[in-house]
């Protein structure tokens, strides 16, 4: 009965997973140091991804606007650097400013969205490119005062990369790590991780995630048994612009940098690529889509680097990898968009 | 009516951003007629996108502030390449100016230059750099300045073996192992390394330039380094050929213990500000003396003493006030600009740089196209 042909993509790269595993055993790479280079990097990237859900689930499609949810989270990052608050605490505080820079900025990115309903991927997508260029214009003339941050010949507007080293640095990657022989289990970072994903999971069992499900699946029918369409809508939006403000911090933590200017121009479309490789259906997306589309997208990138340095040459493997997750992602699309119906609204 | 007041009003900020775009200083043509009766505008790339040109630029402007006009390119160049020609040879509508500088690093520049100059044979043009056909460039501008990207695949490895290396690490991705200049200069780097002993090893990261932007790159290093030091041990020198690439490779330098000999750009201000988490205050920005003593003293606290080096001033920001200097000389008269000396060049740049910068030639058979050497620091 169980149809298998749209896990073909989740199939096919677990297999190609397993060839690389073995691949990379046999080639003498020490694949625990791997394991672990996964590990964090799911979780790494993995808020950021599960921060689609709440708007793939309401039926607004893809977030490509997520740059503004990052800038969001950046702005909350800097004021935590500006006032010099370090480790855990300092990424706590860092959290709790772009939860709220979030919600502003998910507000008014909401009230834009509404107004385009059936096109938000791409309004999305120009929405996210031009609000880098406005941020931009930020950084060069915040008033922000710590000389960490400061161009080094100017001393004055924010440099490109901010280092957090001083700051918050890897506090969640070092946070109860636990070492079994050659593996570290960075608990810390997985159970925040953990956490999140538990809070997205809550969520949809609650009167507002069933409402958020009930819009995205048919919005008539939602009116109809009395949901506030463009409300719901928009606390999804707003969640999904939080969630991906809390996700850049936990990325930023892991890298030991802030990237400001243009780094959040395309830092959607891995998101993407990771939420469509772990079998998001539109609009009944689940957090094991996000935590499975992840770990698949994020492993293959570290496992083909050491091996094809290894045993292939270097350029083939950088090829075969661009064809591989966007033929799989190129599938995934395809295969979501057979059978689907629009409502006209 | 609220549309249609939002849609005046953005048609007007949009013609003021053109209009504030063109000019950032008044003109004062009829106020004071002194010394400077001509001008000199300098074209560079936005504060973003690259700061050291600017600031280059900011300076000079403040050593003659009634001759130099700066104006600043799109910050997205290669999509906006009409709006850089219509901006470039405006410059030569004022019947004052002189002489025009281009410090941009871009290529698709040239037409500008040759609209401006058929227009006004008169101009000096100095690039510094663009990166257009050479031979082409070397007809229609004055003087063409860059620094000698090929050579460094020789003073590189040859400085990280004197400073301890045995190993030399080259990370790059295919989208820079497609150009010439970069391929020709790794070519270069293995062989010197072939010559002085040193085992050369070339990695390839994943390619910022396919979509996902240069994240997947970075953490790629990140988990590859620690890699490649357990497997080679500190004495190993890596070099990446991509800006971003530097602030993970000066951070893992500090934590590793491994030589950073010079970054792609090389420049105290590339890496080193975010990878230590410098405090320049205000009064401090701009002085490179302080900016690498404070570079000394975090490279000492880390235990570094030794490992990490590049040159002392930024390129990009000794290029404007250098290029100025010259273009002054040429117009008035105290250079030939058919028949430049080497020596000239040699020692204004010893004067405004403050260090020892050494010029080549392109190619034996052009005698406008210069490529710089600059002394290193190590810290």
């Amino acid at each position: 009965m169980r149809n298998l042909t749209p896990h073909i993509p989740q199939l096919f790269m677990i297999v190609f997973l397993l060839i690389m595993a073995i691949t990379a055993v046999a080639a003498g790479i020490p694949s625990m140091r791997l394991l672990n280079d996964s590990m964090i990097r799911l979780a790494m990237n993995g808020v950021l991804v599960i921060s689609l859900i709440p708007m793939l689930n309401v039926g607004a499609g893809i977030n490509y606007g997520l740059p503004v949810a990052i800038s969001a989270g950046l702005l909350g990052m800097s004021i935590a650097v500006n006032f010099r608050i370090e480790g855990l605490i300092g990424f706590l505080a860092a959290v709790l400013f772009s939860i709220l820079a979030g919600w502003v900025f998910g507000c008014a990115y909401a009230g834009i969205l509404n107004r385009v309903k059936g096109r938000e991927e791409i309004a999305g997508i120009f929405i996210g490119f031009s609000f880098v260029f406005l941020m931009s214009f930020f950084w060069a003339v915040a008033p922000f005062k710590n000389a960490a941050m400061l161009w080094p010949i100017g001393g004055k507007g924010m440099r490109p990369t901010i280092g957090l080293t001083a700051y918050f640095e890897k506090v969640l990657n070092h946070l109860w790590a636990v070492q079994i022989g050659e593996l570290i289990l960075p608990l810390g970072l997985l159970a925040f991780f953990g956490f999140l994903g538990w809070l997205v999971y809550a969520l949809f069992k609650t009167k507002l995630g069933l409402a958020i499900l009930a819009v995205g699946e048919n919005e008539l029918f939602a009116r109809l048994a009395g949901i506030n369409i463009n409300k719901t809508r928009a606390y999804a939006i707003i969640l999904s612009t939080v969630l991906g403000a809390v996700g850049i911090c936990v990325y930023a933590q892991s890298y030991g940098f802030i990237e400001l200017y243009e780094a959040p121009l395309m830092m959607a479309f891995p998101a993407a690529s990771a939420i469509l490789l772990g079998g998001s259906m539109g609009r009944k997306t689940s957090v094991f889509h996000a935590i499975l589309g992840t770990f698949l997208f994020q492993t293959i990138y570290v496992y083909t680097g050491p091996i094809a340095n290894t045993i292939l040459v270097p350029e083939v493997s950088e090829i075969i990898r661009v064809i591989l997750s966007n033929g799989i992602i190129l599938y995934a699309l395809l295969y979501e968009g057979r059978g689907k119906t629009y409502e006209t609204n | 009516m609220v549309r249609k007041l939002t849609g005046i009003l953005l048609v007007v900020v949009m013609l003021l951003s053109l209009v504030g775009c063109g000019s950032t200083e008044p003109v004062q043509d009829d106020a004071g007629v002194e010394e400077s009766s001509y001008k000199i505008g300098i074209v560079t790339p936005t504060l973003s996108a690259s700061e050291d040109e600017f600031r280059g630029a900011q300076k000079v402007m403040e050593k003659y502030p009634d001759m130099i006009k700066h104006i600043v390119l799109p910050d997205n160049f290669s999509a906006e390449q009409e709006t850089a020609i219509t901006q470039i040879t405006s410059l030569g509508d004022d019947e004052n100016t002189k002489g025009v500088i281009i410090c941009a690093g871009y290529s698709g520049i040239l037409p500008a230059i040759q609209k401006l100059k058929e227009k006004r044979p008169d101009i000096v043009v100095i690039t510094a750099p663009i990166w257009d056909d050479p031979d082409m460039m070397s007809k229609y501008i004055d003087i063409c300045l860059d620094t000698d990207w090929l050579e460094r695949g020789v003073t590189i490895p040859t400085k990280a073996y004197k400073m301890g290396a045995k190993t030399f690490i080259h990370y790059s991705f295919p989208t820079h192992m497609a150009k010439e200049l970069l391929v020709n200069r790794r070519d270069k780097m293995k062989e010197t390394c072939e010559e002085l002993g040193m085992k050369f090893v070339d990695i390839s990261t994943p390619d910022p330039q396919t979509g996902s932007g240069p994240s997947a790159m970075l953490q790629f290093l990140q988990e590859d380094i620690p890699r490649q030091i357990e497997k080679y041990g500190v004495d190993t020198c890596i070099f990446g050929t991509n800006c971003p690439m530097q602030d993970v490779i000066i951070a893992k330098a500090l934590d590793l213990g491994f030589i950073m000999a010079e970054q792609c750009c090389p420049t105290p201000t590339q890496g080193f500000p975010a990878a230590m988490g410098l405090e320049i205050s205000s009064e401090d920005a701009g002085d490179f003396d302080k900016l690498n003593q404070l570079i000394s003293e975090k490279a000492a606290a880390a235990g570094q003493t030794g490992r990490l080096s590049t040159w002392p001033i930024p390129v990009g920001y000794f290029l404007p006030e250098f290029s100025v200097e010259i273009a002054k000389d040429i117009i008035d008269g105290k250079i030939d600009r058919d028949h430049i000396d080497m020596e000239v060049l040699t020692s204004t740049a010893q004067e405004v740089a403050g260090v020892e910068v050494n010029f080549n030639k392109l190619k034996d058979e052009i005698d406008n196209y210069y490529l710089i050497i600059m002394e290193s620091i190590i810290y």
